[in-house]
């Protein structure tokens, strides 16, 4: 019984670690994701495009089948957690394989290895200790790090470079995965949403993306913000200055611009639109007595904000309508443009209440029993600043495999595993010869040059050499 | 030896063929001669383009003279022209840059000429360094389609709107453009490998016709009854194309020119038919005709342009969603036009592969080391590809608060990123060398031009139709 357990769990072992599962899955990805980008999507697209777009029975089996919302039905993210676990499988399964020969590299060249190598060459020679002094030179001059041997009575020089390249591709798997994970957190515990703050306004409420509100534990006060804007007309800038209030203390102020948020305990603040309210938020009058000699003065009035103009007098505005018409005995708003504003102001005088009306309309205004007369001077316009809400705990699981991914990319592209072996043997004659053997994990066609040289460079070190001066065989020598 | 070569290809086409070019391409210098005349400024954007153009089409045009007389200078030429372009290309980059003060990265007109710019550096690279002489018969081609869309492309010079006012959408856009040029380049060089693979010529035929159909059945998509063809209408005060409503764009009926495109789209697949045939029977006389029938079909393909040009340029024609007449413009079907014109060179490049293999095989290096170029430069690209998803995250977190949203674009880099590291996995992990490496190299670049061109135009209008 547990040794069929066993078997089921090997086989199940194997298909995951396959290079064949993790490249049907891949596809599998590719073509799930392209279906994404042709079918509209339900969080992207609107709903009357959609509606248009597709007739209602097409719509149904469409939602049934979560073809439009790909990137958030079950089983893509059970696809995208399958990849990442053949993905794991797969490093696993090649990583002791790889370790072993990164943590116990090969040093000692016997007969066999020699006769396979691929890349080798032969020196004659007088003597071994010159000779592999000589390689051993040249080795540490070239960067490989020489290593002197010795392994059963048998003496030789082993050299290597980038030994890092072989793992490098473990880092890039590791890489991606961080990335998954990155995205998994986000998904769950991350949230994106929206909140549009008037000058002064202070808010802890966010719009999420499906409507529902969320509160944040601490506010954001806008204090200020605005456009500017390119000769022609087209927005430049928008900026905005945040104060974040958290207990009643302000704790962090900042102006934040397009490509610049505001970071506060994890949560940002982007800047990502700006524009009018439709709102009042200062109207500034010239208001002048028509009874007595009392001189005109300039006041500024906010919505339902009284102002006094003298002791028995006081006046507010009750309402703005930025773009007003007069249709069958009712104001109504046209538009939210500033093109023909008209205020509605109530006074408050000696116990009597006047409507007012900027301009004066028929039926409405009692302008004529007022005892001021109002000019309109200047009106500003409340804009408001909308803010990107988004709190991503995941982020850095992302960048940092980002970056490691980068690194291990470009080890496992440019960095060339190259291992150099040196021994002095016996050849098919008999002749004393200096055997020198490599390899390179890439780029072969390079390593050949490379070889040729470093074998000329030993060949030009050996006869710099003094010679010996008796010339003996080394009767210690062990030859093939 | 140069003797037998002479009667291996029609002389007298040959002659004609090159008498055709060259008058086009004094056509195009009298063209180009007049506009400096006219407006007196010969250091502007669009001269410098068209002196690109005349280059690159003058690379291609020496390719071709090399497929006709089966000298070698006209390759050396052909590198010459290559770098004039360059020379003009970069003037345009350097203008543009000038004009708009940052650099032009900023819409699909201004990467375009990025992306021609750094394909013909590689291209170069590739020739000097690598050896690789002829590898300028399938970029030039790529980087003369590349000039002939600027040409219809929005090309105004708009400030940048808020969002796009950051390092690393520069960051991101030069990665873009190095590794959309790198895969270009990798897709050439696996042309070239499948050439000194010894691929059969007459499998190229088939690959060219089927290339061929892919295009006219696209265009054919656009077949109106009465055997028009719709165009979208086009607004000449707005420079923009006309719409219905909203995301629906308004058609006009071109009349009579979808028989030419059926009649055109017959031409094409003929050749793929006699192969079939041939693969069949095995009857050789079948090949001979097939390749007679390229040569139809690519005079019937200058004939599509010449009329899609004629008629698709400033005319006035009805439309059947609304009354009066509309104007259209190539800059409405900058797609269509692509295609045709891409259609030809195919069509030519395969003469060139017809006539002139044996001296291509030799100018060539071999097929190993075609294949390590190959892969050599899909290792550089997919670096950059990598990075540049990655800086694109990046500045989309910086400005949207989200690194990643799945829209179409980021879907389709995340493909191309997946296609190449199926590339790669095959080839470390499974030894796939040679030919399924470059079948897999080509159909990278595929998605590529798809990622980069396709995704902007082709998507949203499948979501206005569907």
């Amino acid at each position: 019984m547990a040794t069929g357990l066993g078997k089921t769990w090997r086989q199940l072992w194997q298909t995951m670690s396959s290079i064949k599962t993790g490249v049907i899955l891949l596809i599998l990805t590719v073509i799930f994701s392209a279906a994404g980008t042709v079918v509209l999507q339900r969080p992207t697209a609107d709903a009357d495009d959609i509606q248009r777009a597709y007739s209602p029975q097409m719509l149904r089996i469409l939602d049934f089948l979560g073809l439009t919302d790909v990137f958030h039905s079950w089983w893509f993210v059970l696809l995208l957690v399958l990849v990442s676990l053949s993905i794991i499988a797969a490093s696993i399964d090649r990583f002791s394989n790889s370790w072993r020969y990164f943590a116990r590299p090969y040093k000692s060249p016997d007969d066999s290895f020699r006769r396979t190598l691929a890349q080798q060459a032969q020196i004659p020679v007088d003597d071994e200790a010159s000779a592999l002094a000589a390689t051993e030179k040249i080795f540490r001059k070239a960067h490989f790090h020489p290593e002197h041997v010795v392994r059963n009575q048998r003496q030789s020089i082993f050299g290597e470079r980038n030994r890092m390249s072989e793992m490098a591709v473990y880092i890039v798997h590791a890489s991606l995965l961080l990335i998954f994970l990155g995205g998994i957190v986000d998904a769950l515990y991350g949230w994106r949403g929206y909140m549009a703050l008037e000058r002064g306004q202070q808010s802890n409420s966010i719009e999420l993306r499906d409507k529902s509100n969320r509160a944040l534990p601490f506010s954001v006060r806008c204090d200020s913000a605005g456009q500017e804007n390119y000769q022609d007309g087209t927005p430049k800038k928008w900026w905005s200055n945040l104060t974040v209030v958290d207990d009643g203390r302000e704790v962090l102020k900042k102006q934040i611009v397009v490509n610049d948020p505001l970071v506060y305990h994890g949560v940002r603040f982007y800047q990502s639109s700006y524009g009018s309210t439709g709102k009042v938020d200062t109207l500034q009058l010239t208001a002048t007595p028509l009874a007595g000699d009392g001189k005109p003065q300039d006041i500024d009035l906010a919505m339902n904000a009284p102002v006094t103009l003298d002791p028995d007098t006081t006046v507010r505005m009750t309402e703005f309508i930025p773009d007003y018409v007069v249709r069958d005995g009712q104001v109504y708003t046209r538009s939210a443009q500033v093109d023909n504003p008209a205020a509605h102001l109530v006074m408050q005088t000696k116990g009597k209440t006047i409507n007012v009306w900027l301009p004066p309309i028929p039926g409405f205004a009692e302008n004529d029993q007022s005892p001021y007369k109002f000019e309109g001077k200047d009106v500003q316009m409340a804009y408001f600043t909308g803010l990107e809400v988004s709190h991503e705990p995941g982020q850095w699981a992302v960048w940092s495999g980002v970056v490691l991914m980068a690194i291990g990319l470009a080890a496992v592209f440019y960095l060339v595993h190259i291992r150099l072996w040196a021994v002095v043997v016996r050849d098919a004659q008999g002749r004393l010869v200096l055997w020198i053997g490599g390899t390179s994990n890439k780029n072969r066609d390079v390593f050949e040059q490379k070889f040729a040289e470093l074998v000329k460079q030993i060949q030009a070190e050996l006869t710099a050499q003094p010679k010996p001066p008796v010339d003996l065989p080394v009767a210690s020598m062990v030859g093939d | 030896m140069s003797r037998a070569r002479v009667e291996q290809q029609p002389a007298a086409t040959g002659t004609t063929l090159v008498v055709m070019v060259g008058l086009s391409i004094a056509f195009l210098l009298f063209m180009g001669f007049l506009n400096v005349v006219k407006t007196g400024n010969l250091l502007t954007e669009s001269n410098f383009l068209y002196a690109a153009f005349i280059f690159y089409a003058g690379a291609g045009a020496l390719y071709l003279g090399f497929g006709v007389t089966g000298i070698d200078a006209y390759v050396r030429f052909a590198s010459l022209a290559t770098w004039a372009g360059l020379a003009a290309t970069t003037g345009a980059v350097a203008h543009r840059w000038y004009v708009a003060g940052h650099p032009p990265f900023a819409n699909i007109y201004e990467m375009l000429l990025s992306f021609v710019w750094t394909l013909v550096v590689l291209t170069l690279i590739a020739e000097k360094k690598f050896g690789v002489k002829v590898i300028g018969t399938v970029t030039m081609p790529v980087a003369i389609v590349g000039v002939v869309l600027m040409q219809l492309l929005p090309s105004e010079v708009h400030p940048l709107v808020p969002a796009l006012q950051s390092t690393w959408l520069h960051v991101h856009v030069t990665l873009a453009m190095l590794a959309y040029a790198a895969c270009a380049l990798s897709f050439a060089l696996a042309m070239m490998f499948l050439i000194q693979d010894s691929m059969k010529t007459e499998t190229f035929l088939a690959a060219v016709s089927l290339f061929g159909i892919g295009t006219y059945l696209g265009v054919l998509t656009r077949f109106e009854k009465w055997g028009g063809l719709n165009v979208v209408a086009w607004n000449p005060q707005e420079k923009s194309e006309m719409f219905l409503a909203k995301g629906v764009r308004l058609f006009v009926v071109i009349p009579d020119l979808g028989w030419l495109m059926v009649l055109v789209l017959l031409a094409v697949a003929a050749p793929l038919a006699l192969y079939a045939i041939w693969r069949k029977t095995g009857n050789d006389q079948m090949i001979a005709i097939a390749n007679r029938a390229v040569f139809v079909s690519i005079l019937l393909q200058a004939l599509a342009l010449v009329f899609f040009l004629l008629r698709a340029r400033d005319g006035q024609y009805p439309s059947l969603d609304a009354d009066g007449l509309f104007p259209t413009s190539l800059a409405a079907s900058p797609f269509i036009l692509s295609g045709i014109v891409g259609g030809i060179f195919v069509s030519l490049l395969y003469l060139l592969l017809l006539w002139r293999r044996a001296d291509l095989e030799r100018m060539l290096p071999s097929a190993d080391a075609l294949d390590r170029i190959t892969y050599k430069t899909i290792a550089i690209a997919f670096p950059l590809l990598t990075l540049m998803i990655a800086a694109g995250a990046y500045w989309a977190n910086r400005t949207w608060g989200s690194y990643w949203s799945w829209d179409p674009k980021e879907t389709w880099a995340a493909i191309t990123w997946l296609v190449y590291a199926g590339y790669l996995h095959m080839r470390i992990t499974r030894g796939w060398r040679g030919r399924r490496a470059a079948y897999f190299a080509i159909l990278g670049f595929a998605v590529v031009m798809f990622t980069f061109f396709g995704v902007t135009y082709l998507l949203p209008g499948l979501h206005a139709y569907a």
